[in-house]
């Protein structure tokens, strides 16, 4: 009787083995073949030979005129992809952890009903939510023109607002301005993973017995100091957790990107895109640029894993 | 420090009334025990002590100041509750010096009266450990600390000992009474086992269905309940209906003498109470009282032994001391002594199974 099991398994046993060599396959080829293709020669007027040279990461640090000129152009692209990242993740994180905090003392039924609320709101596409976000920000259509309209845009010009908002890039001598614009790139951004903060925030933030929170009350802490001692400090290492997924999900934004961002500002995704698909196709430097946004993640994913153990150890 | 007062206090949850119309004192330096079972009002209670209730209605008066509109911040009474609620995030020494950090003490004199109050429940070595790292007792004691860091007035307790296994709470009661007495610190204790309430309280308050129903000493409750609820939530009794006659009560056909009731007007309707342990059985019939009866249930628990008998005035639920020699078998006929100083007399329960 007990030897049956045995033989029965084995089977099962070779295909799961085949199951984890079909994933791993999956998962490693198409990186393996970028990181190759990053070591590739592009010919002039043609595609490109396998090759093994550096020319395309040398291109990426200091430009390919090194040592008679230096360019950081790709660099600086890496730079607004990591900024726009992070502020929106962080952002993201910040303003959907006091919500998920009111959230969780409704009801049941009203909890359930804004979790199925967000997950319907996953289902937009990042194409979707710009269309959106553009025609509200469009300087003909949007909110430019509802402020001209009501006349806040003449209330701004009197009392030196507009001039204020010009020196931050938000303002033409006339009107408002949003597109292009930071402040509009990270707002969108925000907006896009927002809904998956809450979802990530909500299983931590509603474990907390509410019996902890009294107990901190009867010993003297205000609602803001729960927050500060207790409750902050008991979900850090999810808040953190969130940050950082949604920081390298943001990452490869492409749309928001797109549209909202000045070309001088653009991110490393719109400059691998334009190597691969676009106008300069150049598929061994897109490949090398790709190979760099990876590993910046995984630096910072790094990172952020010290900054979480070290936080969380003994104390 | 002044006695806490309760004055008519109510808490009403939409319709449903979980405290009725509160009137207690709470000695200064005693500890008191909330007992009933649950959903009696008794945690609700409590909680509008401590503050994390805010009263429908009604006072509650400490040091001659209502603090009723008082927060649970303001207050500062130390609680310590059911799960213990400590914070997982810090390690023991931190979780008890809590209460000073957020009002500011310096770190010298916090980890000082850390040291003083873990040394206090036992955990001296235990400073530095998590929280995680601790076993049921070792959380309760760490729990009982904190609460007592800030120098409460009033340390409420909302059933400690029910997390932790029966051997270790019997240890925990004693323990936490002593700590009581040393400290002369004003406690209220929410429990629900009548035990727990005899063992560790100067006077326990009765609840049942958001009323009081009977507040004294353990002894007065034990021994002299006020209603038919009291006599059945307590220890073990038998209840008897009848009616009053000159000298005692009549039940059934049988009359029997009852002592110390003072005037008796004959004729109400009365409940008669006897504590199983007070019975006694013979197999003559000597004193007053006296009651035939026919054995139908035996059982042995050791240190003692329940017999049930069957007599003209109902059931009677006799305890005696275990004993290895002496056998009482099913089919038995004895005599129940039921000794005129050991009766009282109850109202007639309404609407309570006796």
């Amino acid at each position: 009787m007990t030897a049956l099991p045995l033989p029965a398994r084995s089977p099962f046993k070779r295909l799961g083995l085949l199951h984890v060599a079909v994933i791993l396959t999956l998962a490693t080829i198409p990186f393996l073949l970028v990181f190759a293709i990053s070591f590739g020669h592009k010919v002039e007027g043609a595609a490109w030979v396998w090759s093994l040279e550096f020319s395309n990461y040398k291109r990426f640090f200091v430009g390919s005129d090194y040592p008679d000129t230096v360019s950081f152009l790709y660099l600086k692209y890496l730079w607004y992809s990591v900024w726009y990242a992070l502020v929106a993740a962080v952002l993201a994180v910040a303003t959907a952890f006091p919500f998920v905090w009111q959230m969780i003392r409704l009801s049941r039924r009203a909890q359930t009903l804004w979790l199925v609320f967000f997950l319907c709101s996953l289902t937009f596409s990042e194409v979707f939510i710009v269309m959106g976000w553009d025609i509200l920000m469009s300087n003909r259509s949007g909110l430019p023109m509802l402020f001209r309209e009501t006349g806040i845009t003449d209330w701004l010009k009197a009392n030196g607002g507009l001039d204020l908002l010009r020196e931050w890039g938000l303002a033409t001598p006339r009107n408002v301005r949003f597109k292009p614009s930071q402040f509009a790139t990270i707002l969108t951004l925000t907006y896009l993973v927002w809904p998956y903060a809450v979802i990530l925030l909500y299983p931590p933030i509603s474990k907390i017995e509410r019996e902890v929170i009294e107990a901190a009350r009867t010993m003297g802490a205000g609602p803001l100091t729960v927050m500060r001692t207790v409750v902050t400090p008991m979900v850090r290492t999810p808040l953190i957790g969130a940050v950082l997924l949604l920081f390298v999900f943001l990452l490869g934004a492409y749309v928001t990107i797109a549209v909202f961002a000045d070309p001088s500002s653009h991110t490393l995704s719109i400059s691998v895109y334009e190597a691969v698909r676009g106008a300069t196709l150049n598929a061994p430097f897109g490949a090398a640029q790709a190979v760099i946004l990876l590993l910046t993640a995984a630096g910072v994913l790094v990172i952020g894993q010290r900054f979480m153990s070290a936080k969380s150890g003994g104390r | 420090m002044s006695d806490l007062v309760l004055e008519n206090l109510r808490k009403q949850f939409g319709s449903f009334v979980a405290v009725d119309g509160a009137d207690l004192t709470f000695e200064n330096g005693k500890l008191t025990a909330l007992l009933g079972p649950s959903g009696c009002g008794k945690t609700t209670l409590l909680r509008m002590i401590a503050g994390l209730e805010s009263p429908s209605r009604g006072k509650i008066m400490l040091n001659g100041q209502d603090i009723a509109p008082l927060t649970a911040e303001q207050r500062k009474f130390g609680m310590v509750f059911q799960s213990f609620a400590l914070f997982p995030h810090l390690n023991v020494a931190r979780n008890v010096s809590y209460s000073l950090r957020i009002a500011g003490v310096d770190a010298k004199t916090r980890r000082a009266r850390a040291q003083e109050l873990l040394e206090l429940v036992q955990l001296g070595d235990k400073g530095r450990n998590r929280i995680g790292e601790l076993s049921g007792g070792q959380r309760q004691r760490v729990a009982i600390a904190r609460a007592l860091a800030q120098n409460p007035e009033i340390f409420l307790l909302d059933e400690p000992m029910s997390a932790l296994d029966a051997k270790l709470r019997n240890d925990m009661q004693m323990e936490l009474r002593l700590l009581q007495q040393q400290l002369g610190i004003t406690t209220i204790v929410v429990t629900h086992d009548q035990r727990e309430a005899m063992t560790m309280a100067d006077r326990i308050v009765v609840m049942s269905q958001g009323r009081i129903e009977q507040v004294g000493t353990p002894q007065e409750i034990y021994h002299r309940p006020a209603n038919p609820f009291v006599a059945s939530f307590i220890g073990n009794a038998n209840l008897l209906q009848g009616r009053t006659i000159k000298n005692g009560v009549r039940v059934d056909q049988t009359e029997l003498i009852v002592k110390g009731q003072g005037e008796l007007v004959p004729g109400a309707e009365v409940t008669v109470f006897c504590r199983h342990e007070a019975v006694r059985l013979s197999t003559d019939s000597l004193g007053e009282n006296c009651v035939p009866g026919l054995v139908t249930f035996v059982r042995d628990e050791g240190v003692a032994r329940e017999i049930h008998l069957e007599t003209p005035v109902g059931r009677i639920t006799a305890e005696i001391p275990g004993s290895f020699h002496e056998t009482v078998r099913i089919g038995d006929r004895l005599i129940a002594e039921l000794s005129p100083d050991t009766l009282h007399l109850l109202p007639v329960a309404e609407g309570v199974a006796a």
